[in-house]
């Protein structure tokens, strides 16, 4: 029997071994402290002169300051203002990063977002819903579910689009990406008239908060809305991990990942509902941020390679820290006034996005 | 033991397997042949569980439809016709996956070095660092037979026989790999597993299958060895075409046999 290996044709080579993990807990590492680089920045810079250096190591070291009036004001906008926009940034980055990744394996597609198949337009019709209606029709839901009604209105528009999405594109467990994309099209178009109409019936003062909401921004960020969404985000992002072995085996498609003992259904079902929790909180509370969710994603597999055991944490440090980035832009370009950050990520991401395609081109196979 | 009886099988209304039963013994490769569109895959993913079947699987005695996936899964491995990806995966990130479950019967710690055994097995030597999508569809195929392989390394895990099913996996080969899969078939079934493969070579099937199971329009037209099912009126009843078993072709043609390697 012919056993002598035959030396293969000169390939191009990413690791010599084909083993990246050492390269992908480097590329993690340095994340971690881009991470906590661009938290820094962002909570001692700002609009105001308020030092959060300052104020920290007052805080610390429990010493008294000169100017008690300056040093309160400081510390009412260090950790009223810019903290709960620093943590809110990082959550939301974070949360639709690894949406995305998880989406694109769940599809098997690096095209797969939640903001371009409709998953962002079905909980914005949700929260948006409850915001025009919530005093009127829908009152006796906002009445018995309180601050939780937005939110939760948010994660059923988002889980529903998904399982109507997948319900369409899937056949004999084969995700077709052109129905996918398609559907998701006419969906979040179906969606956003819905919206529309909302905003139609809307008063003045709703359509004011409207407006800037759905444009996507960072700025209403409070404590008691972190408290709202904060444990929802950390809870789904918390999953994702214990799904990427099985994401790993779906890329071979749905039949080969069972044959090695994924429990695919269980797989999708707690993917697409962690997927829908994690976006339709960031929708409640921030908007539609658009294209982290692709772009994070695709920039990591670059670097790293697709292994979900190291894209998901990567992509949830990235996300984070971009998001905090593109916060800084919105509050520095237009000062004093600020830019909704939704318009941040579309500028630079949309980009991006036509740049994938045209390096890739037959990545969507119509 | 895999047993199927009654073995039926519709996509949306159109029936394409009909009342096979079906039979592969631990120690044998059994293989299923027949003409194109004859039922062959179909079978084949009824007895893997991918499609939904009426009759029963069962897969060392034990109800197919009861099975987890994990637990169907230390059992048996199985090779699709063929794998596309879409993300940039290297070859060693694939094998790789075939350690999931983490059922490959051999000792601890031997685990890590699998993936490179399984490729040099498959002779794909020196591919882990290569990206799966810029191989050919041969190399690939092989890469996939690597990946099954690293599942069911050990063809007997506890007193138990293990199973690979194979569609059709020397389609894409040049000879000299035909021989070598075809060999670790064998090979796995010698040491105690059981092989079932959808082969299209009626030479490969005669020098390699202990049983064959010939399908015809989704139903079973002849079962048994190879001296008893490779014969003229079988040939032209089911492939409607007629050939002679065993006729050397006239005067100076040259003719090659897999049967022939040394």
């Amino acid at each position: 029997m012919a056993e002598q290996s035959i030396a293969g044709p000169a390939g191009r080579v990413m690791a010599a071994d084909g083993d990246r993990s050492a390269r992908a807990g480097i590329v993690i590492l340095l994340l971690s402290v881009a991470l906590a680089l661009s938290i820094f920045l962002s909570l001692t810079s700002g609009a105001s002169d308020a030092s959060a250096v300052r104020v920290i190591r007052d805080w610390l070291t429990g010493a008294v300051p000169a100017d008690t009036a300056l040093a309160a004001r400081d510390r009412l906008i260090v950790y009223d203002i810019r903290m709960p926009r620093v943590l809110l940034g990082v959550l939301i980055g974070a949360a639709l990063a690894v949406s995305g990744a998880v989406m694109q394996g769940l599809f098997r597609n690096p095209l797969a977002d939640p903001g371009l198949i409709g998953v962002s337009a079905g909980s914005s019709l949700g929260a948006v819903a409850v915001i025009v209606l919530g005093t009127t029709w829908l009152a006796p839901v906002t009445l018995a579910l309180g601050t939780l009604a937005l939110p939760l209105a948010a994660f059923f528009g988002g889980l529903a689009v998904t399982f109507l999405l997948y319900a369409i594109a899937t056949r004999q467990g084969q995700t077709s990406v052109a129905t996918m994309l398609l559907a998701g099209l006419a969906i979040a178009a179906l969606a956003m008239a819905l919206t529309g109409i909302l905003v139609f019936v809307a008063d003045d003062r709703q359509l004011r908060d409207l407006t800037f909401w759905q444009l996507g921004s960072l700025a209403g960020a409070t404590w008691p809305k972190i408290g709202t969404i904060g444990p929802v985000i950390a809870l789904a992002l918390a999953t994702m991990p214990f799904l990427s072995r099985g994401l790993n085996s779906l890329a071979l498609g749905e039949a080969a990942a069972s044959h090695l003992g994924i429990p695919v259904q269980r797989l999708k079902y707690t993917a697409i509902v962690g997927v829908s929790a994690a976006v339709g909180a960031s929708v409640a509370v921030s908007g539609g941020i658009g294209f982290i969710g692709i772009v994070v994603p695709h920039l990591l597999r670059l670097a790293i390679g697709p292994d979900n055991r190291y894209l998901l944490p990567a992509s949830a440090l990235l996300g984070g820290s971009l998001l905090l980035l593109a916060d800084a832009v919105a509050r520095t370009v237009v000062a004093p006034a600020e830019l909704p950050i939704g318009i941040v990520t579309a500028v630079a991401g949309a980009p991006f996005f036509l740049w994938i395609l045209l390096r890739k081109r037959g990545i969507v196979d119509l | 033991m895999i047993e199927a009886d009654d073995i039926s099988v519709a996509i949306g209304s159109k029936r394409i397997v009909s009342h096979v039963d079906f039979a592969a013994r631990p120690g044998e490769v059994t293989a299923i042949v027949g003409p194109n569109g004859s039922g062959k895959t179909t079978l084949l993913k009824a007895l893997t569980g991918e499609l939904s079947y009426t009759g029963t699987v069962t897969l060392n005695g034990r109800d197919l439809v009861s099975m987890k996936p994990v637990e169907a899964a230390t059992h048996r491995a199985v090779l699709p016709q063929s794998t596309t990806l879409s993300f940039p995966f290297t070859v060693l990130e694939i094998v790789r996956l075939g350690l999931i479950g983490g059922r490959s019967g051999v000792l601890p710690g031997e685990d890590a070095r699998l993936p490179e055994r399984a490729l040099a097995r498959v002779d794909l030597d020196g591919f882990a660092g290569r990206f799966y999508q810029e191989l050919s569809g041969g190399e690939q195929q092989r890469v996939q037979l690597a990946r099954v392989l690293c599942q069911v390394w050990a063809p007997v895990l506890e007193g138990r026989p293990r199973y690979l099913f194979l569609d059709e996996p020397v389609s894409s080969l040049d000879v000299k790999h035909q021989l070598i899969i075809m060999n670790i078939a064998r090979d796995f079934a010698r040491r105690g597993g059981g092989v079932v493969a959808i082969l299209h070579d009626l030479n490969l099937t005669a020098m390699y299958a202990d049983r064959i199971f010939v399908l015809s329009r989704g139903q079973l037209a002849a079962a048994g060895s190879p001296q008893d099912v490779l014969n003229d009126e079988l040939i032209e009843k089911v492939f409607d075409c007629r050939l002679k078993v065993g006729a050397l072709p006239a005067g100076s043609v040259p003719f090659v046999l897999p049967q022939s390697a040394a």
